[in-house]
C-alpha cells in the first residue's frame, strides 16, 4: 500500500469564498427577478403606508408605535424581507431529491459548508438590492433613523435574526434526508413565522395569549426584535438581554441542524440513500 | 503496490419495511421492522497503479455500491478498503482529492454557470495550482475540442458536449485514480469514440488508474485489458479478457458463400442463418477446427467465400450471466 499522509490537510477558505462569489453571479443572471423584487417591494410600502395611516385614523394608537413609528417599522420590515425571505439551503432539498448530493459528497469540501457559503453568497447579492430599494421608498414614505448606537444594535440584531432564519431553513430542508416532499410542511412554516415573526404586523398588536406563545417560538427572533430595537420600543436597557434571548435561539437552532446533518448523512451512508 | 485494495467487501442496506396503503403507513409509524438488502456480498479485488479495468455486471449486481464504497459516500458493512492508502469513509476529504469521478447519467458542472466557470471553481475546490490549471485546461481543450463551447452554460450544452466537460473536469485536480460509471451512455458513434480516445490517452500518458463501470462492452473491448464480472455482489470473474474469451468464446460463426445453391449440409455444426447463398454455421472450436469444417463443406459444396467470426465480449457475457462462471468452461481446452 502506498503511504497514507496522517496529517489532515489545514482548512482552506478558498472554495467556500468560490461556492459564494459563483451563487452572487448566479442570481445576477436572473435580472428579472431583480427588478421585480424591488417592485414588489415598493408596491408593498406603498400599501402598507395607506393601511396603517387608515387603522390609525379610527383607531387610538398605541403609545409606543404612534404613526410614523409604525410606517417605519413596516418599511424596514419589508426591506430586511428582501435577505429575510430567501430560503438560502433550497439547493441541498434539490440536491437531496435529485441525488447529485453524491457529487458533493465526492468532492474535498466541508458539505454543510458549501450550501452555508452558497446560500451566504445569494443572500448577500440580494442584501445589495436593499439600497435601490430604500433610496425609492424614500420618495413614497418618511422614515425615522435612529441614533448610530441604536442602528448598531439593530445591525447586529439583524444578522442574529438572519442566522436564525438561515437555521430555520436549513433544518426544514434537511427533512429532506428522510422524506422527499416538504414543500406542504415548509409553507405552514413560511405561514406561521410570517405572522409572528412580526413582519408584517408588530407583536404587541396581538392578544396577551399569542404573545406568550410567540415568546417560545423562535419566529420573533427573525423580524420582531430587530425592528423593535430600530423603533425604539426595545430601549437602550433592553438590548443586551433581546440580544442574548436571539443568540441563544441560534446557538439552538444551529445545534438541531448539525445533529439533524449527522443523522441524516448517517442515513445516507449506512442506509444506503 | 496496490493503489486499490478491496478485501472481502460488504455492504448490507437496511430499510424500514412498510406494508401498502394507508394502513401500513400507520403500522410503520410504531413498528420498526427492517428488510436487509444485500447490495455487496464479498468482493475483493486489487489494482496496480495505471491500471484500466473494466468492472462489468447486470443492473443490481453492486457496481455502483462498489464505487460509491470506493468514493467514501458508502460505508462497508464488512470487509476492508484501501484507496491510495487511505481507507475511504474514515477520510472522505482526503480521498477526495485523490479520485476523479464522471457518472453519464448526471453532471457534476454547474448547470446555471459557463463551462469555464464550473473549471474555476474546481480549482478552487481541489487548490490546482494555476500553472498546472492552465496546462491542463490547453490540454483538455485541444483533445477534447472544448474551445467553442467553454462560455456556453452547462444547460445549453448538447450530451456530448456537457460529456466532453465532465471528462475535463474530472480530470482537472490530476487525480491518480478515475472512477467512469457509464461514461458513454446516449452519445452517438462519433462522441463515444472521442471519449474513448480520451480514457486510453490519460491512462496511457498520464498513468492513470480507471475503473470503468458500462453496459456498453464495446469500451470495454476497446480500452480494458482486464475485466472484473460481478454478479449478486460476488466477483465472479477477475482476468484478462483474452483468458474470457478463450474459456468462453468456443463458439464460433463460419459465414459461407455458396457459388452455387447446395442444399445438404453434413457437417458437425449447426446451421443458424440462412439468406439466399449465405450460410452461417456455428461451431465449437474444441470440437472442430475452422479449417477441418471449411473441408467438410467444400468436399459437399462449392464455395466462394468464407469468413469466421470471432465471439464478441458481449455475447460472452450474457452467456456467463445466463449459465454461471466457471473454471474451464469450454472442457478440454485446445
Amino acid at each position: 500500500m502506498i503511504a497514507a499522509r496522517r496529517v489532515p490537510k489545514p482548512f482552506r477558505l478558498e472554495p467556500y469564498v468560490a461556492f459564494a462569489s459563483r451563487a452572487m453571479a448566479r442570481e445576477a443572471t436572473y435580472r428579472f427577478d431583480v427588478f421585480t423584487s424591488i417592485a414588489s417591494v415598493l408596491v408593498r410600502v406603498y400599501l402598507l403606508r395607506m393601511v396603517w395611516i387608515a387603522l390609525y385614523a379610527r383607531n387610538a394608537a398605541p403609545k409606543e408605535l404612534p404613526l410614523h413609528a409604525i410606517i417605519t417599522y413596516s418599511t424596514v420590515a419589508l426591506l430586511m424581507g428582501l435577505v429575510m425571505d430567501i430560503d438560502q439551503t433550497r439547493s441541498l432539498h434539490d440536491r437531496l431529491h435529485d441525488g447529485s448530493i453524491a457529487s458533493d459528497f465526492m468532492k474535498p469540501i466541508v458539505v454543510p459548508l458549501y450550501f452555508f457559503a452558497d446560500g451566504t453568497g445569494e443572500v448577500l447579492f440580494h442584501a445589495l438590492l436593499i439600497v435601490p430599494s430604500l433610496g425609492l421608498a424614500l420618495f413614497l414614505v418618511h422614515i425615522d433613523v435612529p441614533d448610530a448606537a441604536t442602528l448598531g444594535a439593530f445591525a447586529l440584531s439583524f444578522l442574529l435574526g438572519y442566522f436564525v432564519g438561515f437555521f430555520i431553513n436549513f433544518i426544514l430542508n434537511c427533512t429532506a434526508f428522510w422524506t422527499l416532499e416538504i414543500s406542504a410542511v415548509q409553507m405552514i412554516v413560511t405561514w406561521v413565522s410570517d405572522l409572528l415573526g412580526g413582519e408584517l404586523v408588530p407583536l404587541v398588536f396581538f392578544p396577551l395569549a399569542l404573545q406568550k406563545v410567540v415568546v417560545v417560538l423562535p419566529f420573533a427572533a427573525m423580524f420582531s426584535t430587530p425592528l423593535l430595537i430600530y423603533t425604539g420600543v426595545i430601549p437602550r436597557a433592553g438590548w443586551p438581554g433581546a440580544l442574548a434571548v436571539q443568540a441563544a435561539w441560534v446557538v439552538l437552532l444551529g445545534g438541531i441542524s448539525a445533529l439533524l446533518w449527522r443523522a441524516g448523512t448517517k442515513r445516507i451512508v449506512v442506509q444506503g440513500g | 503496490m496496490a493503489i486499490i485494495e478491496a478485501i472481502r467487501l460488504r455492504k448490507v442496506f437496511r430499510s424500514p419495511e412498510r406494508e401498502p396503503g394507508l394502513r401500513g403507513a400507520a403500522k410503520a409509524l410504531f413498528t420498526r421492522r427492517y428488510t436487509e438488502k444485500v447490495a455487496v456480498d464479498d468482493i475483493s479485488f486489487a489494482l496496480e497503479p495505471g491500471e484500466l479495468v473494466g468492472y462489468i455486471g447486470p443492473n443490481g449486481a453492486g457496481k455502483s455500491t462498489t464505487i460509491k464504497m470506493l468514493t467514501g459516500i458508502l460505508v462497508p458493512s464488512g470487509g476492508t478498503l484501501h484507496v491510495a492508502g487511505i481507507v475511504p469513509h474514515e477520510r472522505r476529504m482526503d480521498n477526495a482529492a485523490n479520485i476523479g469521478a464522471v457518472f453519464g447519467q448526471r453532471s457534476q458542472l454547474y448547470w446555471d454557470l459557463p463551462l469555464r466557470e464550473s473549471f474555476e471553481l474546481l480549482r478552487a475546490i481541489y487548490d490546482v495550482p494555476r500553472e498546472r490549471y492552465e496546462r491542463n485546461m490547453r490540454q483538455f481543450a485541444e483533445m477534447l475540442d472544448l474551445e467553442e463551447f467553454l462560455a456556453t452554460p452547462v444547460r445549453q450544452l448538447s450530451l456530448g458536449e456537457r460529456m466532453r466537460g465532465d471528462f475535463a473536469a474530472a480530470m482537472l485536480h490530476d487525480p491518480p485514480i478515475v472512477y467512469l460509471d457509464e461514461p458513454t451512455i446516449g452519445l452517438d458513434v462519433v462522441a463515444k469514440e472521442a471519449i474513448r480516445e480520451f480514457i486510453a490517452e490519460i491512462n496511457r500518458e498520464r498513468g492513470t488508474t480507471v475503473i470503468l463501470t458500462t453496459h456498453d462492452l464495446a469500451d470495454v473491448e476497446r480500452l480494458a485489458r482486464r475485466i472484473i464480472l460481478i454478479d449478486d455482489g460476488r466477483v465472479i470473474y477477475d482476468g484478462g479478457l483474452e483468458r474470457l474469451r478463450e474459456e468462453y468464446g468456443t463458439h464460433r460463426t463460419l459465414v459461407v458463400t455458396l457459388a452455387e445453391s447446395c442444399e445438404r449440409f453434413d457437417v458437425p455444426a449447426e446451421v443458424v442463418g440462412r439468406e439466399g447463398n449465405v450460410v452461417r454455421l456455428r461451431f465449437n472450436r474444441h470440437a472442430i477446427t475452422a479449417e477441418a469444417l471449411i473441408r467438410r463443406v467444400t468436399e459437399q459444396c462449392t464455395i466462394s467465400d468464407v469468413t469466421i467470426i470471432e465471439p464478441d465480449i458481449e455475447s460472452i457475457v450474457r452467456r456467463i450471466y445466463l449459465e454461471g462462471y466457471h473454471d474451464g468452461a469450454a472442457g478440454t481446452p485446445s
